[in-house]
């Protein structure tokens, strides 16, 4: 059965040959396997470097400048003279900085029904930031509600952003990453819109005043929504406490709450101009518990109505008492 | 000793192990039960099954490590798998030995030449492996279709040892059922009459494992081949060569596996098994054509995608996938699961069943549970099936990971999925007849399933009264069905007053076993009303083990059926925000 | 053709006889791997040698039951100890029935046979607290299949159990502050013999005596039912107020009927609770009748075609309930009313 007597020699060396040629194969296919070896096998929780936690884009406080209400029916004029109260665009965004502006684009719907934030707004704001703060780069997102290309398309949000050079980024599967909020109940292990923020130097919200039927109302806290990514839906069923831990994730440079023009009625989608009340109120602040506490008045509504407001103010996201913060006002006529 | 002799040996000596181990797979401490049986010793040996899950998970899980013995001894010594362990390529050499058999010479020799087509096996080899290890849309393990081992162990365990246990009810007590055995029994069936057209055809064209064999063994140590150049050229060593190998002329090495028949049969003494070529010329790697390669990888990139479209990864999952309890998520269970049916064979109350192609392509043969068939639905303090899954695609849990309790006692129970009652189905909710089948059979505790009283006034039962006498009321009416009410569950109704149960009846009066507090005159109206408990689901309690489902009475399209929402598997088809 | 077999040269024989030695070795491997397995995870429990001397947590003597295993079993499994909180993971609905009555902690351990591994049982020991609460929870769940101990039964038992009934698979016995249950997995001699076994450990391994509940002397002894003391802690007859209260069945001319007594903290309690049973009885559709016996004081009420009796001696309140009839009743009243006073004085 083996080797027989008329083999030619050189079977030696090609037995030599194969035999390293089996013995490498062999040698990679344990090194493989060892450097692959799974003791544990797969388990049902993800592993906690997975974990990421969104920027903190704050700016430093300084009294007296947290917060700015500007009355006037111009939303370009409100919004100049509010950020100028406040220590103009410059101390909140800095030469070649990248900014991330979330306005509230959750719905396919018109500018003029009020349920997205005002495209003219948000290219102000663009346009702000880019002219006197000179940033490098500006980005509009958000993760809407409804089909994402719709929606800014058709509140004319994405329109104005590019006209004024910013750049809308779409939210894709991959740009999700997952979070574990500490000192959260609800945000544990989720996916939120990370990678546009991760890329950013300064985060600015916009949202429109507007009523809603789950929370009571849905303001400048509500807007960071809009990162939450999976079946964000289910914390409807706590709707109170995700308030709170949107505003204790998310450290924003400014937010702008938009209180031109309220939803007073059948938020947050309303559907006609009915639905709309003149107030002529815009608000900017770096405080945006004191904002919505602000804000909720334009919608006839009291802090008391609204848990989220004590619940975000007593897990130190901000201040009920807005009033406190000594707030600049001006009106433009 | 023949090498031919130890070889029929070891074909038998494993192909026995292989139907002990199936036979063996029951729940129990008794010989005859699995106890410490490696019942999943063949498809650790697989390497199919590691390489596979290599490719998906980028891990190689712990007992797979077997594999790598049968890569090395594979590296060494060529593909012996195939003719001294496989217990599928032995069931294919006996039955292409007994149709063939009768068949003179030449006609044997012409069956076993090397096929060109002998080469699809190659080309279904890197379809699999492509659609393994194609990271960006999704990874998905679909050897288990074709790998051998799972394959014979899914006709053995849901097809063969059901219906030959049927008639002895050794294994089981009570007959098992398996949906969808009927295309299990096609493959298989094909799978071994496809032997009388071409012996092993199984093993020679399609056997993805011996493909991977077949490679493996490029660099054989020791390899089939003539050892003179001078052979009368009789070709009797093909007479009965199993693996098509051609070992009178240009040996085909990843094709040869390793029968010895050419050495036993050759009459001139010139084959051997020898360190070095056969010096009638030899091929060592297998024969794909390149475009056959190209076709191939390009089938295997676009397959996974393709089948995903549909969205049962996504949205458009199938809510009566419910999956045996320690599954993973779903697209990791996908890169996991081999389809072997060990599961659903060990699963002591047969609801673990294999899924037909309802829930996508992907899904066949993977395990679902389906709460009609069997004993039970998923008994409370099992957890069988995660011990016996080989590549954890079902975790190996604990009791007190599954039930919640002890270190688990934070996390919660595992959760299958949810009942939901159909009330338009469920006796007391729409038929007035009362029943708590499903409340009795919750085994949670508190249970997960709560009653309301209610009082419904049945069919025809406002009655008129005649006289009224001690706790006797007669009617006018002379419609009742005698001692109908007397069951307990029926209540007479009067002048607004808590019902009262009534104790007997006949077809015209009532005994009610208290009396009313206005006695009823003639003329006054009274109700026969049933008392029913209306089920109502606590579903942060429910965890889907569908015995309720199993038990409820109207037995067709069950009144109370479990979905898949609310599986702890899956993080996007909560139902509840968990606090 | 050459068809003649062909003789193996002896380099193939022993390569194929290695071969063979390689299947042998691999046959001996399955056949220990086969024994040695954990059935634990399946969620059946092995029996765990070494255990008999292992404490479960906590302390006192019931954490040292592994050591109560008689000749032929072991220990199966680790001992398990419950207390309020989660007693009704072991016993589910019957939690309350314990709770209720004083529970105060539930260890239990299986013992399993040596030779046959289907045959096991669990040692189910609650301490209730006292002597009393043990009686309760003992009496009112006896079965009604219950056969009373034989006296060679009770030999080997070590002592005699006063407190003590088995039935086909399993042995229920009070002593002292404890109630014990001993369920086996089959019906089987083998398996009572354990259990008596057991049994005879317990009271000295647990320190117990055998305590006397001294109201079961109070009741007459004539025409009663053997065996047929309760003691119900949390009330009797659908009303709450009768708690503490020790039951026992009669059986005059064929026809059945309890008696029951409870002592309360003095004669005003007594009176009051019999007061407030007396008009729960008329409330619910009662209907006062005069007594035919003039010997005795008590109230006698006609419930639903049976006769209820309530009345007090000094710190007792007793009666009877559901009697057939009245004179029968007021029979065993005064039977019973003479006892009380016997005792009180």
């Amino acid at each position: 059965m083996d080797k027989q007597n008329n083999k030619k020699p050189v079977g030696r060396r090609e037995f030599l040959r194969w035999a390293g040629k089996a013995g490498i194969s062999i040698a990679a296919a344990s090194t493989v396997s060892y450097l692959l070896y799974d003791a544990t096998g797969p388990q049902p929780h993800r592993p906690a470097d997975d974990l990421v936690t969104l920027p903190d884009f704050s700016v430093k406080q300084q009294p007296g400048r947290t917060m700015s209400i500007v009355k006037g029916s111009d939303r370009v004029k409100t919004v100049d003279k509010a950020i100028e109260l406040l220590g103009g665009i410059e101390r909140f965004v800095k030469p070649g900085e990248t900014v991330a502006i979330k306005p509230n684009v959750a719905f396919a719907s018109p500018p003029m029904l009020g349920a997205t934030a005002n495209p003219q707004l948000v290219a102000e704001v663009v346009r702000l930031c880019y002219g006197r703060a000179r940033a490098k780069k500006v980005i509009v997102t958000d993760n809407p509600i409804n089909d994402p290309a719709s929606c800014f398309t058709l509140s004319g949000i994405g329109k104005a952003a590019e006209a004024n050079g910013a750049k809308v980024i779409l939210p894709k599967p991959h740009l999700f990453k997952h979070t574990t909020l500490k000192g959260g109940r609800l945000i544990k292990d989720w996916p939120v819109f990370y990678e546009p923020l991760a890329k950013a130097d300064k985060l600015i919200g916009i949202a429109p005043v507007k009523d809603h039927h789950r929370s009571g109302a849905s303001m400048s806290m509500k807007n960071w929504y809009g990162l939450l990514g999976g079946r964000r839906n289910i914390f409807h069923q706590d709707i109170n406490t995700i308030i709170a831990e949107l505003a204790m994730m998310v450290k924003p440079a400014l937010v702008i709450l938009d209180g031109t023009e309220v939803m007073i009625t059948n938020g947050p989608t309303g559907g006609s101009a009915s639905d709309l009340r003149r107030t002529n109120t815009l608000i900017a602040s770096t405080d945006m518990v004191a904002a919505d506490c602000c804000g909720c008045g334009l919608l006839n509504l009291r802090v008391s109505d609204l848990p989220y407001l004590a619940k975000a103010a007593s897990a130190g996201a901000g201040t009920t008492d807005y009033e406190s913060l000594k707030p600049k006002f001006a009106t433009i006529s | 000793m023949k090498i031919v002799t130890a070889r029929r040996i070891s074909q038998i000596f494993f192909f026995l192990l292989f139907v002990w181990f199936c036979i063996a797979s029951t729940v129990g401490g008794k010989i005859w039960q699995i106890r410490g049986w490696p019942v999943n010793w063949f498809l650790q040996l697989d390497p199919l099954v590691a390489i596979g899950t290599i490719l998906t998970t980028h891990t190689l899980y712990a007992p797979l490590i077997w594999a790598l013995v049968t890569v090395i001894l594979t590296i060494i010594f060529g593909r012996f798998f195939c003719s001294w362990v496989c217990p599928f390529g032995s069931l294919h050499h006996f039955a292409g030995f007994l149709g063939n058999r009768s068949k003179p010479t030449p006609k044997k020799i012409q069956l076993n030449k090397y096929r060109k087509a002998q080469c699809i096996k190659y080309l279904v080899l890197i379809v699999f492996l492509t659609m393994a290890a194609f990271p960006s849309i999704g990874a998905s393990l679909q050897t288990g279709l074709l790998d051998p081992i799972s394959l014979i162990s899914r006709s053995f365990n849901l097809l063969l040892l059901p219906v030959l246990d049927s008639s002895v009810n050794f294994v089981s007590a009570t007959p098992r059922f398996y949906e969808g055995a009927w295309l299990i029994f096609a493959v298989f069936l094909s799978a071994v009459l496809l032997n009388l057209v071409i012996p092993r055809f199984y093993c020679r064209l399609i056997c993805p494992l011996g493909a991977l064999f077949g490679i493996l063994g490029r660099f054989a140590v020791w390899r089939i081949g003539k050892n003179q150049s001078l052979c009368s050229d009789c070709k009797l060593c093909e007479r009965n060569c199993e693996g098509g190998c051609e070992p009178a002329g240009n040996i085909k090495i990843s094709e040869c596996v390793l029968c010895f028949n050419c050495l036993d049969d050759c009459g001139d003494d010139v084959i051997s098994y020898q360190t070095g070529p056969s010096l009638a010329g030899e091929i060592t790697g297998p024969d794909i054509s390149r475009r056959g390669f190209v076709l191939s990888l390009i089938g295997g990139i676009f397959a996974v995608p393709a089948v995903r479209l549909s969205g049962k990864l996504s949205r458009n999952w199938h809510h009566k996938v419910i999956r045996p309890p320690g599954a993973l998520a779903e697209e990791e269970f996908l890169k996991r699961c081999i389809k072997c049916g060990q599961c659903m064979r060990i699963c002591p109350t047969n609801v673990i069943q294999p899924a037909g192609f309802e829930a996508g392509l992907e899904n066949l043969w993977t395990p679902v549970l389906n709460n009609r068939i069997g004993s039970s639905g998923c008994q409370l303090n099992c957890v069988a099936c995660g011990q016996v899954c080989p590549t954890s695609a079902i975790r190996p849990i604990t009791l007190d990971e599954k039930r919640g309790i002890g270190k688990f006692a934070d996390a919660g129970p595992i959760k299958l999925g949810t009942a939901f009652i159909d009330r338009n189905r469920c006796l007391p909710w729409s038929f007035g007849l009362p029943c708590i089948v499903c409340e009795e059979n919750c085994p949670v505790s508190p249970k997960a399933i709560y009653t309301r009283e209610y009082f419904n006034t049945i069919r025809g039962g406002v009655m008129t009264v005649r006289k009224a006498q001690g706790k006797t009321v007669e009617t006018v009416e002379n419609t009742m069905e005698a001692d109908k009410f007397a069951t307990g569950d029926y209540y007479c109704v009067f002048a607004g007053e808590k019902p009262v149960k009534i104790a007997a009846n006949s077809e015209n009066s009532i005994e009610i076993s208290e009396n009313f507090a206005k006695k009823p005159a003639e003329g006054d109206k009274i109700a026969i009303q049933v008392r029913l408990q209306r089920p109502y689901i606590d579903i942060e309690k429910c965890i889907g083990c569908g015995i309720c489902e199993h038990e409820c009475p109207v037995s067709g399209r069950k009144a109370i059926r479990v979905s898949a929402e609310g599986e702890t598997r899956s993080a996007d088809r909560i139902l509840l925000l968990k606090t | 053709m050459d068809s003649a077999p062909k003789r193996a040269k002896r380099l193939e024989s022993a390569i194929s006889f290695c071969l063979l030695a390689v299947l042998f070795l691999i046959a001996v491997g399955l056949f220990l791997k086969q024994s040695d397995s954990d059935m634990g995870r399946f969620g059946i429990y092995t029996a765990v040698p070494g255990l008999s001397s292992q404490k479960s947590e906590g302390n006192g003597p019931e954490t040292t039951l592994g050591t109560l295993a008689p000749t032929g079993f072991e220990p199966l499994s680790e001992p398990q100890a419950y207390t309020e909180e989660n007693l009704y993971e072991k016993i589910n609905g019957k939690a309350p029935l314990y709770i209720e009555s004083g529970f105060r902690k539930l260890f239990t351990q299986r013992f399993v046979s040596k030779d046959d591994q289907n045959l096991w049982m669990e040692l189910f020991l609650f301490d209730m607290g006292t002597a009393k609460n043990a009686f309760s929870v003992y009496s009112v769940q006896r079965r009604p299949d219950a056969a009373p101990m034989s006296s060679v039964e009770d030999r080997k038992g070590g002592q005699t159990m006063q407190f003590a009934y088995k039935t086909t698979n399993a042995l229920y016995f009070a002593i002292d502050k404890y109630y014990v249950e001993l369920v086996g997995s089959a019906e089987s001699q083998e398996l009572l013999e354990a259990m008596l076994a057991i049994a005879g450990k317990i009271p000295a391994q647990l320190a117990a005596k055998d305590t006397e509940i001294a109201e079961l002397r109070l009741f007459p002894q004539e025409n009663i039912v053997p065996d047929s003391f309760k003691l119900h802690s949390a009330g009797v007859f659908g009303f709450e107020g009768l708690t503490d209260t020790f039951t026992a069945r009669y059986t005059f001319d064929g026809s059945s009927l309890t008696a029951f007594l409870s002592r309360r903290q003095n004669a005003q309690d007594a009176q009051l609770v019999a007061e407030s049973y007396y008009k729960f009885l008329i409330n619910n559709g009662g209907v006062d009748k005069p007594l035919i016996n003039k010997n005795i004081e008590a109230k006698v009420v006609e419930f639903y075609g049976t006769t209820e009796i309530v009345f007090t001696t000094g710190p007792f309140l007793a009666g009877i309930h559901e009697a057939q009839n009245q004179q029968t009743a007021e029979k065993l009243a005064e039977m019973l009313i003479n006892k009380l006073k016997e005792v009180a004085n």
